[in-house]
């Protein structure tokens, strides 16, 4: 048992290691959209308004370069935390990411303001991952 | 207005023949500011309407905003003060080094052809986003910006303005003012008010931990602020008057429903040219206005024994 325990953790070691590998870094810009700031008024609650503040853009190149594609699972990381978000081609240029501001973009954000009253709220730098999917 | 070189929509309206939008999307966020003020209406000194304005975007990338704009020039993230730094410069005809143009992302030409086209001008107006205030360098990203309208009125009628959002922010802003001295990050613990950002901003405060309680009026920080503020709202007793069920409402102990602003309760918004306008509701509503609540409270601490022990003393209060 103690054996197979160990084992596992090595491959599981090893897939960290090979999805560290895989990962990307990139600029983060939240920002907002029109449909967002409706749906702020429909209710936070809802399926849209939460796809809305999950879904990252970001552009065709660098959706090749970390192996996904439209609707795929990323994991978007910065120094103080991260979280999953679904990809989707647009039109931006390479190595920026665009997510509409929501409590996902929230747990990425640092809580220094460096003197100023207002945190860093745009231009972040973040590693991306994929998120392997079950076969 | 504190010194910011600036103008009311209406002006804009009538007289703006040049618009420049730095780091904002209107065509997103602000759907009726080109319509209604900036791009669209034909007004007494503007008879053509559009044709009669040139329209300028400055982002990091094509925005719908941009398919609205004559010229469009993307500036690389975080670039936006040595932009603006340039053309400073550039207005009082310095020199100027290439390399530190080609930084910007933007050639030398765009930049002498947007200086030309600024001093020819009649009116000119500089509209920014959260695209320069909330990116590294924030108010000094805003201040060089103010700084460059101010600058041009050497040579042309300039002026500039933020594109501020979520209803009525500059109407908090504006009341504090008046009322205070200062627009926001104001602490009134000695019984006057004392103004710092950074340490009695909002976010400071709930990252370090200082509140032990808080009162929030038809705001949602739970899905706005960052995660270490959130979870010391979480950790706190947090009142919400709402009304909407929000992020915040789910980690507060104590939401109260309110009336919606504007469609159901009457008062006054400050439009984003700090002219205030009344609000007249269309609707009636089963829950109490935030004036209404608001008021209650403060009634029934005021019912309350002295919370000071006896002797101690205090400031007394200037506002």
């Amino acid at each position: 048992m103690e054996i197979g325990t160990s084992t596992d953790l090595v491959m599981a070691r090893i897939q960290l290691q090979w999805c560290r590998m895989q990962s990307k870094k990139f600029i983060l810009n939240p920002m907002r959209t029109a449909k967002q700031g409706s749906q702020i008024n429909v209710g936070k609650y809802g399926d849209e308004y939460q796809k809305i503040v999950t879904t990252l853009e970001i552009s065709a190149a660098d959706m090749e370069s970390l192996g996904v594609a439209n609707g795929d699972s990323v994991r978007v990381s910065t120094e103080f935390g991260e979280a999953i978000f679904q990809c989707t081609e647009a039109k931006v240029p390479d190595g920026l990411l665009f997510i509409p501001y929501g409590p996902p973009t929230c747990q990425l954000m640092g809580g220094d303001t460096d003197g100023t009253g207002m945190p860093t709220s745009k231009g972040w730098e973040v590693e991306v991952e994929r998120i392997e999917t079950a076969e | 207005m504190g010194g910011k070189v600036t103008c009311t929509l209406g002006e804009v309206k009538n007289r703006g023949d040049f618009i420049i939008y730095w780091g904002g999307n209107p065509a997103e966020c602000h759907p009726r500011h080109f319509t209604k003020y900036a791009l669209m209406p034909k007004s007494k000194f503007l008879p053509n309407g559009r044709k009669d304005r040139t329209v300028v975007l400055v982002d990091i990338r094509p925005t719908k905003s941009a398919k609205a704009a004559d010229i469009f020039l993307q500036v690389r993230p975080g670039k936006d003060f040595e932009l603006i730094t340039i053309l400073r410069a550039m207005i009082k005809d310095q020199k100027i080094s290439a390399e530190a143009v080609a930084e910007t992302g933007v050639t030398l030409e765009q930049c002498t052809d947007l200086v030309a086209r600024m001093k020819k001008a009649k009116f000119g107006c500089v509209f920014f986003g959260m695209g320069l205030s909330m990116t590294r360098g924030k108010h000094m990203n805003s201040a060089a910006l103010l700084t460059l309208a101010a600058e041009m009125n050497a040579f042309t009628k300039f002026v500039a303005m933020p594109m501020r959002g979520h209803g009525n922010v500059t109407g908090a802003d504006v009341v504090m003012r008046w009322q205070t001295g200062y627009p926001f990050g104001i602490t009134f613990n000695r019984g006057y008010p004392r103004y710092n950002p950074g340490e009695f901003s909002t976010v400071d405060v709930l990252v370090r931990g200082d509140a032990d309680a808080a009162f929030i009026i038809g705001a949602d920080p739970g899905a706005t602020m960052p995660q270490p503020a959130i979870d010391h709202l979480a950790r706190i007793p947090t009142i919400v008057l709402d009304p909407h069920i929000t992020h915040t409402s789910k980690l507060s102990r104590v939401h109260i429903t309110t009336a919606v602003a504007g469609i159901s309760a009457p008062g006054t918004a400050y439009r984003m040219d700090e002219i205030p306008l009344p609000l007249k509701p269309a609707l009636k509503s089963p829950y109490p206005t935030d004036e209404e609540v608001v008021r209650r409270i403060k009634e029934s601490i005021a019912k309350k024994p002295f919370w000071m022990p006896d002797g101690a003393q205090m400031i007394a209060a200037q506002v």
